[in-house]
C-alpha cells in the first residue's frame, strides 16, 4: 500500500467513524425527544412532561379514600385536631330554617373547596410549565393553579374556591390555597339536619400531590384553619386515571338549566 | 328497547341516600319510606341537574296519579353509555324509589321493571344499592 492509499484508508476509517457517531448522537437525541414528547412510559411508569416533572394530565375519578367505593364527601371527625378555643361554635352552624342558608346548593350556589372536586364526577387535570388546570364535570368548576410559588395576593375579596398557587418540591406538586370565603368544609350538612360544619376566612389548604404509577394519584389534603382548629389535620386521598373518559370529556353540567329542587323542595309532580 | 339499554338504564337513576346530588337527598327524600308504582312514563327531562321523567299511575277505581322521579345527571349517564333515547314517552314501568319528605308525589328511583318482567338495580356503580 502506498503512503497515499494508507492515508486515504485512514480518512475513509474516521470518516466512517465520524458519521457512526453522528448517526448515533442523532439516534440518541430522537429517541430523547420522541420520549419526552409522547410521555409514553412503560406500563407502571409515571409519565413525564418534556421538563422532567411527572404529568398529571388526564381523566380522573374524584379524590377519595383508598379503596373506597363511595365519594368522601363528609370528612372523618376522628381525622380531625382538637378545636382551638371558640372553634367548635365557628365549625358547626346551626340550621336557620331559611333555605338559602340550609341548601345553599339547592338553589344552584357553589359547593365551596374541596366539595366541589369530592362528588362521583370526573376531574380533567392539564398542566403546562406555568399552570396546572383541574376541572370537575360537577357544576364545571375549574381551577387554574399557578405552578411558580408566587405569593398569594393580599388585596382580593375572598371566594368560595379559594386562590390556589403550586409549586414543585421534588416529585410532589405542593398546591397552597388561601383567601377563601367563610363556607362550608364537607357535606355534612347533606347527613345532619342540625348543622353545617363551617371553615372560617383563615382557612390556608395543602395539597400534595405524586403520581404513585401510571393510573394512581396519591392525593394527601390539610386543612388548616387557626380560628377553628389547634393545629392542621390531613386526610389521604387517591385519584384513579380514566383514559376510557378521554374520548368524550367533561360534558356540561348547567345547574340552573333545570332545577327542580329550589329551595331543597322539589318540585316534580304536575 | 333492548337489553344493553334496559342493563345500562339500570345503572342511570338515583337511588340509595350516599348519592351526591347537587341538593341535599337526606332533606328532600326519606330513605325510610320507599315507593313503588307502577305506570306509563308520560314526559322525560333529559336535563341538568338531573334527569327526571314522570309517570302516571292508575288505580283500581281508575283515578290517575302522576308521579315525578329524578335521576343522575345527564354527563354521569352519557359517560356509561346511556343516551336520552333510552327512556320514552309511552314506556311502561314499575318504579322502586324513596319518596318525598313533603309527602308529594316525588321520588328518586330505586328499581325499574318494564314490561316484558326484566328488572334492573338503578344504584350507580359507585352507589349503594337500596336494600
Amino acid at each position: 500500500m502506498t503512503q497515499r492509499n494508507r492515508i486515504d484508508a485512514r480518512r475513509r476509517r474516521v470518516a466512517l467513524l465520524t458519521a457512526a457517531a453522528v448517526a448515533t448522537l442523532a439516534l440518541w437525541v430522537a429517541a430523547s425527544q420522541t420520549a419526552a414528547a409522547q410521555s409514553s412510559p412503560a406500563a407502571g411508569q409515571v409519565p413525564r412532561t418534556a421538563d422532567g416533572k411527572p404529568d398529571f394530565s388526564g381523566m380522573w375519578d374524584n379524590p377519595k379514600e383508598p379503596g373506597s367505593r363511595t365519594p368522601a364527601t363528609v370528612f372523618d371527625g376522628s381525622k380531625m385536631a382538637p378545636f382551638a378555643p371558640g372553634g367548635e361554635a365557628l365549625f358547626y352552624e346551626p340550621r336557620t330554617g331559611d333555605p338559602r342558608h340550609d341548601e345553599p346548593r339547592a338553589f344552584c350556589m357553589p359547593s365551596g373547596f374541596p366539595s366541589a372536586f369530592l362528588g362521583p364526577y370526573p376531574v380533567q387535570i392539564i398542566q403546562t410549565p406555568q399552570y396546572l388546570v383541574m376541572a370537575t364535570e360537577f357544576m364545571n368548576v375549574t381551577r387554574i393553579i399557578p405552578l411558580d410559588g408566587r405569593p398569594h395576593k393580599t388585596d382580593i375579596e375572598p371566594t368560595f374556591y379559594g386562590e390556589p398557587v403550586g409549586h414543585w418540591e421534588g416529585d410532589t406538586l405542593v398546591i397552597e390555597a388561601k383567601n377563601y370565603k367563610r363556607w362550608s368544609l364537607d357535606d355534612w350538612y347533606y347527613q345532619n339536619p342540625k348543622e353545617y360544619r363551617m371553615h372560617t376566612e383563615a382557612l390556608r389548604t395543602v395539597e400534595r400531590l405524586r403520581r404513585t404509577d401510571a393510573d394512581t394519584i396519591a392525593y394527601e389534603f390539610t386543612v388548616d384553619d387557626p380560628r377553628i382548629f389547634t393545629k392542621p389535620w390531613s386526610v389521604n386521598w387517591v385519584m384513579k386515571r380514566h383514559p376510557e373518559w378521554d374520548k368524550t370529556g367533561l360534558f356540561e353540567m348547567v345547574c340552573n338549566e333545570n332545577n327542580r329542587c329550589e329551595g331543597g323542595q322539589c318540585r316534580g309532580s304536575k | 328497547m333492548n337489553r344493553r339499554v334496559i342493563a345500562i338504564l339500570g345503572a342511570l337513576l338515583v337511588t340509595g341516600p350516599s348519592i351526591r346530588a347537587h341538593h341535599s337527598f337526606a332533606a328532600e327524600y326519606d330513605a325510610n319510606k320507599p315507593v313503588k308504582v307502577t305506570g306509563t312514563v308520560t314526559k322525560v327531562e333529559w336535563t341538568n341537574p338531573h334527569i327526571w321523567f314522570f309517570v302516571d299511575v292508575k288505580d283500581a277505581q281508575g283515578r290517575v296519579t302522576s308521579w315525578g322521579f329524578s335521576g343522575g345527571p345527564p354527563g354521569v349517564l352519557q359517560r356509561r353509555g346511556i343516551s336520552r333515547t333510552a327512556l320514552k314517552a309511552g314506556d311502561t314501568i314499575v318504579v322502586e324509589g324513596f319518596r318525598a319528605r313533603d309527602g308529594s308525589n316525588n321520588a328518586s328511583g330505586g328499581k325499574v321493571t318494564f314490561a316484558d318482567g326484566r328488572s334492573v338495580f338503578t344504584a350507580s356503580s359507585e352507589d349503594t344499592v337500596p336494600k
